[in-house]
């Protein structure tokens, strides 16, 4: 037992050791475990910020795996934070992995000039029938079109019939005016002895879109250019009002469906996506109404998303393959039943639709063919600078309604800096803003 | 009370006793009973959380729309469980984080353990600002480093595997493994190592056989972290993988969105593993006190 024969013995165990750990390291590389349903060679990656909710992502998977042919898809529902960073490293790095982005309108927007050309797409897809506002919105502010429409949705109110016992006598629960719905908001609060109506005020609410899309386009006509003028004064004393007889809990909630399945509350405006598991499963206690009209018409917002397909794509030809499959009626039709979003070509709905989605597209189609509709368009070419500017709407309502700051002050400091965002993008007006080649806050 | 005391111990040659102070006794006892009534609000602290998110994933959707909920389980269902299990990715997702998890751990002791003992037993220079230095990792956010480190991984062809993951996760976890095993290894009188060499050990062999024993507690409280950091971490492991996720870069975006009874089913999924490997290792770490105490 020499002292020589333990030290090198022990040299070499401990060699050994440092070999086989070396030896996991390519042994590694080959052992994850796949997690997006098929992620095999020649698969495309259909990177995308929508259906990431459990259900939701089941349900599309089904969906992409009847209508993609014999095109593998990985499914990667992220979240948008994740999407942008994936996205920009892997085209930064010149080693595009992801085949096709999905997103809405806004999410795609930073990519605009790094996304293919989709024009010839767009040509062979011109008997779908996109609408022409679709169309123009797919060009993110560049010549050509950045992405193929890949769904669309709006905002509704959702009903539970129980509420309807105190709406005011005279008022049409499918045709609303905002007066109405105040006043069923004043009388249900009476009546239950604590107030039933609400929105979706929570951190990851989507109320600036009412402001944005509902509200201010019903009170004044337009989203930028009438920011802080005498109506969208009148537009936020509305808001006010409509507040103190919402449930206060409002600034919790992320989703209405939630509130309204557990009846904590009665009647709420939403994403038709946020309602629509709280009426899903009693269809018969639900209605879903068109949202209310003001003095301007009936605003309302569309949602759009779309499929684009970055540039270097490693699968481009069976990402355009799969993007035409994704276009036709069927897909689009089953995308409605499951997923409840919207085709965005033109197409026969049908009446075999599941009772929830059913009411639904009753609620939108009223919406969309009202004969005062004024269609509010997500803001158009804003670029990075589109979530301060919803940040400006919800501060409006931060300092209007919870903190019960002076109208007109608030407005017209959260306008000031509208007004230097939009003069630094110089970018045309969307609608309901009446055309301009720039737009500014009046 | 102390007159009564006075009266019982009297001695039969009825010689006055010093009075009895009972006063630490009883302070003894009162310090117990609170401390007693700590371990078990602390435990509560922990356990409750976990029990209810344990009762709400058993428990049927319509039960958890009830309100006000329940304590006991009377709605027992494993219908949420169930589908989420099933939904793509999630036991792929779990396999994914157990391998990144263990390989974490693995690596960063093969060169955190050396390193920590190094720092500890030898003087050498630029110890100070090296120990310094090693904490800076953690100074910058992943969120600066996200794209950098993706386009890099992608050029050298390793994004999207478990090795990217395991390279991240153990850059982020040396630190703290170092720090630790060093200041156990400190702990270690060096006489034990020398008499273990007088008594015929290579440096490696004492090494092994004497110091790594009694620094075991350590490694077990590095080894810990390490796990839990890696089981936990979402941005990195999100942003260098695509189709091979780790379970919580897998459910955690898109349990932020679903209905509450899948954020309770994907909770209870994330907790449960990570308990398990703490309680595993918890042996190792009582046997630090066991130590010390001694």
């Amino acid at each position: 037992m020499s002292d020589l024969a333990h030290h090198d013995l022990s040299r070499r165990t401990l060699l050994k050791g440092g070999l086989m750990a070396l030896a996991t390291g390519p042994l590694l590389a080959a052992c994850g475990v796949n997690t997006s349903g098929s992620g095999g060679e020649g698969s495309v990656n259909f990177l995308s910020t929508q259906f990431s909710p459990v259900e939701e992502r089941q349900k599309y998977e089904a969906t992409l795996k009847k209508h993609a042919g014999d095109i593998q898809v990985a499914y990667n529902p992220v979240d948008t934070g994740v999407f942008n960073t994936t996205l920009k490293s892997q085209l930064g790095a010149g080693k595009v992995e992801v085949g096709i982005a999905g997103g809405l309108h806004s999410d795609l927007i930073p990519f605009a000039s790094q996304l293919e050309d989709l024009s010839s797409l767009t040509r062979d897809l011109s008997s779908a029938g996109f609408s022409d506002d679709l169309l123009e919105l797919a060009k993110l502010g560049t010549d050509v079109p950045r992405y193929i429409p890949w769904i669309q949705a709006t905002y509704v109110v959702a009903v539970n019939k129980k509420a309807l016992d105190w709406l005011p006598s005279g008022a049409d629960v499918n045709n609303l005016t905002y007066e109405n719905y105040l006043a069923w908001a004043q009388a249900a609060r009476e009546a239950n002895g604590r107030p039933v109506f609400g929105i979706p005020a929570g951190p990851k609410g989507l109320h600036h879109r009412f402001y944005q899309g509902f509200l201010l386009p019903s009170f004044t006509g337009g989203q930028i250019t009438t920011f802080r003028n005498a109506d969208a004064v009148t537009a936020w004393t509305y808001m006010r009002d409509l507040w103190a007889n919402m449930n206060p809990a409002s600034a919790n909630y992320d989703f209405m469906q939630e509130p309204l399945g557990n009846g904590e509350v009665l009647v709420a405006w939403d994403h038709v996506a946020r309602l629509i598991n709280a009426v899903q499963d009693k269809p018969d206690d639900w209605l879903m109404v068109p949202a209310p009209s003001g003095p301007k018409g009936k605003g309302y917002l569309l949602v759009v998303g779309g499929m684009a397909v970055p540039q270097g794509s490693a699968e481009k030809d069976k990402a355009f393959e799969l993007i035409k499959a994704l276009s036709k009626p069927e897909a689009q039709i089953e995308t409605l039943k499951s997923n409840a979003f919207f085709p965005v070509v033109e197409t026969e709905i049908g009446g075999d639709l599941p009772g929830g989605i059913a009411l639904e597209a009753k609620a939108v189609k009223a919406q969309q063919e009202a004969p005062d509709a004024v269609l509010a368009l997500p803001p158009v070419g804003l670029g990075d600078k589109d979530p301060q500017v919803s940040q400006l709407f919800k501060n409006c309502f931060q300092e209007i309604c919870l903190n019960n700051a002076d109208i007109k002050a608030t407005l017209d400091q959260q306008g000031a800096e509208l007004a230097s965002i939009m003069d630094t993008l110089n970018v045309p007006c969307w609608a309901p803003d009446p055309d301009a080649d720039q737009c500014r806050v009046a | 009370m102390s007159h009564a005391t006075t009266n019982k111990t009297t001695s039969p040659e009825s010689r006055p006793q010093p009075e009895v102070d009972r006063r630490p006794l009883a302070r003894q006892r009162r310090n117990r009973i609170l401390l007693q009534v700590g371990c078990v609000l602390i435990t509560l602290f922990m356990a409750l959380p976990i029990y209810l998110i344990a009762l709400s994933a058993t428990s049927s959707r319509a039960a958890l729309q009830e309100f006000p909920l329940s304590f006991i389980p009377n709605n027992f269902s494993l219908e949420t469980m169930e589908t989420f299990l099933q939904s793509t990715g999630i036991l792929g997702g779990l396999i994914n984080s157990i391998q990144v998890g263990i390989f974490t751990l693995l690596l960063s002791l093969i060169i955190g353990v050396p390193a920590g003992y190094a720092v500890a037993r030898f003087a050498f220079p630029g110890r100070d600002p090296y120990q310094l230095f090693l904490l800076f990792t953690r100074a910058l956010p992943i969120v600066v480093l996200s794209v950098p480190l993706a386009q890099l991984f992608l050029q050298t062809g390793l994004y999207d595997s478990i090795l990217a993951v395991v390279l991240l996760h153990t850059a982020l976890a040396l630190p703290t493994t170092i720090l630790i095993t060093s200041s156990v290894f400190l702990g270690v009188p060096r006489d034990v190592e020398e008499a273990a060499r007088i008594f015929g050990c290579s440096p490696v062999q004492a090494f092994l056989k004497v110091v790594m024993p009694m620094a075991i507690p350590g490694i077990a409280a590095a080894s810990i972290f390490t796990f839990v950091m890696s089981w936990n971490e979402v941005l990195g492991a999100s942003i260098l993988t695509l189709n091979q996720r780790t379970l919580p870069a897998q459910v955690l975006s898109s349990l932020a969105e679903s209905p509450l009874a899948y954020r309770f089913a994907g909770g209870f999924l994330l907790v449960v593993p990570a308990l398990i490997f703490i309680f595993f290792m918890r042996r190792y770490l009582t046997n630090m006190w066991g130590s010390t105490i001694r």
